[in-house]
């Protein structure tokens, strides 16, 4: 079965006169890790806005699993199975760290129920607990969020967003504002979590995820400029053109 | 009810225009003062029946109505930027209800001030000799001081149009509602800029207030239904935009005055029946845009 | 102390009822007494919404006055018996919440707040507009309800004492039911709604449904509310629907503590028996209440309560 989990065809993104996407069709092969990269204004972040649920492209298709999901509510993403993570971190700050992914698996669980006290849903404290000991937050577990550090804090975006059991990862510019060594941790953590499920990144730190994609795609003035294996794209004479003295 | 005659209904479209026109004021002060500050003024109604005060104060004391226009702006004025300093500001940064809750409690303070000093039976004031009476306007005897309120609308409108578009600070204040970073990286003192907005916000409120104290009764509650209907109005037209604010201001006062020609029980519920279908059709607002300020 | 607090929380129904039990001995007068607990139930519905919720508006008088003219209605022009009068006035005020809530939640932001206002004066409007069923601008009279047969027992309504005990039974229900409801998934849901709306439906919680169901138990418990001024008044003035009383739960809730359980009690009994003395001495009550509701919002957010809470947990950590 070689039908992609997720294809983006002739996706389109116009803002009055701008056109921040133009006829992007690409699609991504099941339990991948591929990466989207382009300079800055290449459309990176409205790409990942439309197949993530966020925006609605004006024009344009998204098909997960042979299903077109152009246009579903943010909700029903990560029903489905796709989740992802913010660039600007975005996570429940006044909750306590083990509250905010404790709260993220529950939706799998429950999401109307009034009656039955939650305290006693013990099999989801215990898969919170797992996923911050997978993100390695288990320390930080009764911080409040707000009072994390800002490494910290792009972890627990991560374990929210692994918190749907999700099958697609989208996770934008998981490494912003990390250390050097913080960078290092999450760049082996994605690697792990892509082993069990695809994963679509969007970075532009170019040498980052050179090593450790299968696949990456080049957006530039909102268009596919290339895509294929790391050392096709780095080969690819238009890309070094457009990253020039960038170090491919 | 008599024959509904073409001039009838024009007229009664008209007279709608003369009370979109204060809608429309109303709406741009709240929309200046959200736009820029992201402030929801609950004290606009509030400051709408002081301007109303104020002109039957100033009115009454020189005798002179048009110098009284260009004082109770004036007055009103200052007091926003007393308000704006002293209890708005150690608000900004603490979240979009708490300077709502604010002006919220301020208008109780207004409303029961002027109470105080006016009384609770209510001042009424008469338009100048000069308006009075009625015109022919061709398809019938209109009020005077009606078309002069439309005529001073549009005079005010077209003024703050320029005063946006052509001047510096009407960029600045274009550029603030955009993205007031880029105006505090450009090194201009935002401060003294919400201040000044705030003020020019609350001075608009007070002017409809006195345009308006002729057309209807003057009692310290005169400023509640009012600031129903500018949010009414707000909701319809979309925050942040002039044209938004004129256009929805004249189709809710037309709104209003045709349903009273016809039904005159469901002349209130019919500008509230417009709300409910721009909820339904257009959340944003006619000419509001998709995720500004949402 | 830290185990006293976890007992407390863990049983916050049984505490406030406990001091709720006691309430009317340490006020002058039991309708007094009775209002406070009437109105610290609005406020207790009001605070699901804005406190928890984080949700503003200014239209729950729509729910508290259409409790009251529904079970007043149904008592004087359908001559029902109390308690179908209570399930009629409560369920009413419901149906409008699905109704307005409907509406106002796809206003975006702060115009929500704007679209709650207006929406309950269209209430007003139509209450007022219904004479010949409400009474129009003199209020709905003769909500008379004398005795009340439970379970074979008959109490005497009329007695201040036994009609505030009855109430207070309804009240202890409503705060049974909000505990269970902060307390069970859908209370975390409503949690992140308020802590970061874009977050939670990326989670997949369908923040928009969330609002709304929200919105229409507070609506219900405002309601209940309602039902119970009625039959405690008697009356059901016109005011129930005004824009004053929607800013009443915004005041009391404030006062006392948004957010938290005991809160809009502590903050409907500061206000009323504020309003009880100071209207003593002054008729300008509306200025004292202007003026100490600006010092709260600029100097104590968190409300009485909510300042005592956030002052006794900093002490323990």
């Amino acid at each position: 079965m070689t039908q992609p989990i997720l294809a983006a065809e002739g996706l389109s993104m116009r803002y009055g006169k701008f056109l921040a996407l133009n006829q992007v069709s690409v699609s991504f092969e099941r339990n991948t890790l591929t990466a989207i990269i382009g300079p800055n204004g290449a459309g990176k972040s409205t790409f990942f806005n439309v197949i993530s649920g966020a925006y609605r492209p004006s024009f344009g298709r998204v098909i997960f699993e042979g299903r077109d999901i152009t246009g579903s509510p943010q909700h029903a993403f990560a029903r489905m199975g796709i989740a992802k993570s913010f660039q600007i971190t975005s996570v429940f700050p006044q909750l306590s760290t083990h509250e905010n992914v404790r709260v993220a698996v529950q939706m799998r669980h429950s999401r109307f129920d009034m009656l039955t006290p939650r305290d006693s849903l013990t099999e989801l404290t215990h898969k919170a607990d797992r996923l911050l000991a997978t993100v390695g937050l288990a320390a930080a577990r009764r911080r409040p969020a707000a009072d994390l550090a800002h490494g910290q804090q792009r972890c627990l975006e991560i374990a929210l967003a692994l918190a749907c059991e999700p099958k697609l990862l989208l996770l934008d510019e998981p490494t912003a504002g990390m250390s050097p060594e913080e960078t290092v941790a999450m760049m082996d953590l994605i690697v792990t979590l892509a082993r069990e499920r695809t994963v679509i990144l969007v970075e532009h730190k170019m040498k980052l995820v050179m090593g450790i994609c299968q696949r990456v795609i080049v957006l530039h003035h909102g268009e596919l400029l290339a895509e294929g294996s790391p050392e096709q794209v780095r080969a690819n004479a238009e890309v070094k053109r457009v990253y020039l003295g960038q170090g491919v | 009810m008599g024959e509904i005659t073409l001039n009838l209904l024009l007229l009664q479209a008209i007279a709608g225009v003369a009370l979109g026109a204060i809608f429309v004021l109303l709406a741009i002060g709240l929309s200046l003062i959200f736009g820029m500050l992201g402030v929801v003024n609950f004290a606009h109604g509030a400051f709408f029946m002081v301007g109303a005060y104020a002109g039957v104060y100033f009115y009454g004391l020189s005798g002179n109505f048009w110098f009284s226009l260009v004082l109770v702006p004036l007055t009103v004025g200052v007091v926003g930027l007393a308000v704006e300093r002293v209890l708005v500001r150690p608000l900004y940064g603490r979240g979009i209800d708490y300077p709502l809750l604010l002006t919220f409690g301020l208008s109780y303070v207004l409303v029961e001030a002027i109470r105080i000093l006016f009384g609770v039976e209510g001042n009424p004031m008469g338009p100048p000799a000069l308006l009075r009476g009625a015109v022919d306007i061709g398809v019938g005897h209109f009020p005077t001081y009606r078309l002069f309120l439309i005529g001073a609308t549009a005079v005010i409108v077209a003024a703050l149009w320029l005063f946006i578009e052509k001047t510096r600070f009407g960029l600045i204040i274009r550029a603030g509602a955009q993205d007031p970073e880029i105006v505090r990286i450009l090194g201009i003192d935002i401060s003294r800029v919400w201040l000044l907005i705030f003020a020019l916000g609350i001075a608009i409120a007070g002017l409809s207030g006195i345009l308006a104290a002729p057309t209807r009764a003057v009692t310290p509650e005169m400023g509640i239904p009012v600031l129903v209907e500018s949010f009414v109005v707000t909701v319809v037209g979309g925050m942040g935009s002039l044209a938004g604010a004129v256009v929805a201001g004249l189709l809710v006062g037309i709104v209003y005055s045709m349903t009273s020609l016809f039904a005159p029980e469901f002349a209130e519920m019919s500008i509230f029946a417009l709300m409910a279908l721009v909820l339904l059709l257009r959340p944003q607002g006619l000419f509001g845009r998709t995720g500004l300020f949402g | 102390m830290r185990d006293a607090f976890d007992l407390v929380s863990r049983h916050r129904v049984a505490a406030v009822v406990l001091v709720l039990i006691a309430f009317p001995w340490v006020m002058p007068y039991e309708a007094l007494a009775i209002n406070i607990l009437i109105f610290g139930l609005f406020a207790v519905g009001f605070n699901l919404l804005f406190g928890y919720t984080g949700m503003l508006s200014f239209g729950h008088a729509a729910f508290l006055g259409s409790g009251s003219y529904l079970a007043g209605i149904a008592i004087v022009h359908g001559g029902w018996p109390w308690y179908a009068a209570i399930a009629a006035g409560t369920l009413g005020a419901a149906v409008i919440g699905l109704l307005m809530g409907a509406l106002a939640i796809r206003a975006r932001g702060i115009y929500f707040s704007m679209v709650t206002l207006a929406l309950a004066q269209c209430v007003y409007y139509l209450f007022y507009q219904a004479d010949s069923w409400t009474g129009g601008e003199n209020g709905l009279r003769g909500v008379r309800v004398n005795a009340i047969k439970v379970f074979g027992v008959e109490l005497d309504f009329v007695h201040p004492m036994t009609k505030y005990y009855i109430v207070l039974a309804f009240v202890a229900l409503a705060l049974w039911f909000v505990s269970r409801v902060l307390a069970s998934p859908f209370g975390a849901v409503i949690e992140t709604v308020r802590e970061n709306d874009r977050r939670a439906a990326a989670c997949g919680y369908d923040v928009a449904r969330t609002r709304l169901v929200v919105f229409v138990l507070s609506a219900a418990i405002c309601g209940l509310a309602g039902t119970l001024r009625a039959l405690h008044l008697s009356v059901v003035p016109i005011e129930s629907l005004h824009y004053l009383t929607s800013g009443h739960a915004v005041m009391m809730c404030l006062l006392g503590g948004m957010g938290t359980f005991f809160g809009p009690f502590v903050g409907a009994a500061v206000f009323l028996y504020l309003e009880d003395v100071v209207t003593t001495w002054t008729k300008h009550w509306m200025l004292v209440v202007g003026v100490v509701f600006i010092v709260f919002v600029l100097f104590f957010p968190r409300g009485i309560w909510g300042s005592i809470l956030h002052w006794a947990r900093r002490r323990e950590a």
